[in-house]
């Protein structure tokens, strides 16, 4: 009982409250905000090549609410093991001038359109797949990221 | 504030609150039951002696984190085109294979590119499946559904069914698959 009391009950604690922690951690960065690193020369005015660190949020792609030119970060279809960092060029309905999309799909692509594995190679992605919007650069540069769509006056 | 938290009431709720996370997780990428609906994967789920019961089924969502799957198993996934619907259905072709598919597809027979899978409910004629939106990408799916729970007459193991007479089984390297020969499907 003395040995319990003295080794095994200490242990105990530190591994129950390391897997609440642990967890609480998982859940925050899963359905809240987390703190990625976005890689490779696909985005390149935007983010550099060598690895920006991005924040993103889970709330708009849960509720809905994301818009042509706002960045994400969705599931590869080609690879379901690596994430992408995209721009939404085209929404449901929409006509992009390669195809149209098909409903409920989102058309991405990269910033830098000669270099990007995008949705021109895999076509429109299904909406499930999204992730989560990202909403600042934290390094380096820390800098909100807005919604990229220019609108053109109609004469 | 320190009498506050020496309360044994507030400590008990607080401590029952710092295991939530442990749940979530836990139902999250662990096992969670799921009921199924409609016609689709009849006789598997839903026969016709369920009269007009549904099937409750366990989830096995601890698969979906390897996305190791295996011809004939039967997973859950998002419906390519409305995230808000979740679908069971059973996997008949992985990345890479040729598929013969079904009327309402428009091709007679298709690879599957890579990252991609064959989907299909197990009543052909009564399913919304790969044969109407094409393939859809390993990312779609949520979970393995392994067991039966209720009715409690049928419950045991998914019966793990294949269909090789359809499919022409890959055998080379998946990497090798280029991604950029995905026709518009």
């Amino acid at each position: 009982m003395r040995f319990y009391f003295r080794y095994v009950n200490p242990i105990l604690r530190t591994v129950s409250t390391a897997l609440r922690v642990i967890c609480a951690v998982h859940i925050t960065n899963e359905y809240f905000i987390e703190i990625t690193q976005c890689m490779g020369p696909s985005m390149l005015p935007t983010f550099n090549v060598v690895g920006d660190f991005v924040a993103l949020e889970h709330f708009s792609p849960r509720l809905r609410r994301l818009e042509i030119g706002d960045v994400i970060v969705c599931k590869s279809p080609t690879n379901p093991w690596r994430s992408v960092c995209k721009r939404i060029v085209g929404m449901p309905g929409d006509r992009i001038c390669i195809d149209p999309t098909v409903i409920h799909r989102k058309f991405i692509t990269g910033d830098n359109m000669s270099n990007s594995t995008d949705s021109r190679s895999y076509g429109p992605i299904p909406y499930a797949l999204i992730g989560g919007k990202v909403f600042a650069r934290v390094w380096p540069n820390p800098c909100w990221i807005k919604n990229g769509l220019i609108t053109l006056e109609e004469n | 504030m320190s009498q506050f938290f020496s309360n044994t009431a507030v400590r008990t709720i607080l401590v029952t609150a710092s295991w939530i996370p442990v749940a979530i997780f836990c139902l999250d990428h662990g096992f969670t039951i799921g009921s199924i609906h409609g016609r689709s994967m009849q006789p598997t789920f839903n026969p016709d002696s369920n009269k007009l019961c549904h099937d409750i089924v366990l989830l096995n969502r601890a698969a979906a984190i390897t996305h190791k799957y295996k011809r004939g198993d039967v997973v859950t996934l998002y419906l390519p085109d409305d995230p808000d619907k979740i679908i069971a259905k059973r996997i008949i072709a992985l990345e890479g294979d040729t598929i013969f598919t079904l009327p309402p597809y428009s091709e007679k027979c298709l690879r599957i590119p890579k990252g991609y899978c064959w989907v299909e409910g197990d009543d052909t004629f009564h399913s919304k499946d790969s044969n109407t939106f094409g393939p859809v990408p390993l990312g779609l799916i949520r979970s393995k559904v392994t067991f039966i729970l209720w009715p409690f007459s049928r419950f045991g193991k998914v019966p793990h069914i294949e269909k090789p007479e359809r499919v022409s089984v890959f055998l080379g390297d998946v990497n090798l698959l280029n991604i950029f020969d995905r026709r518009d499907f």
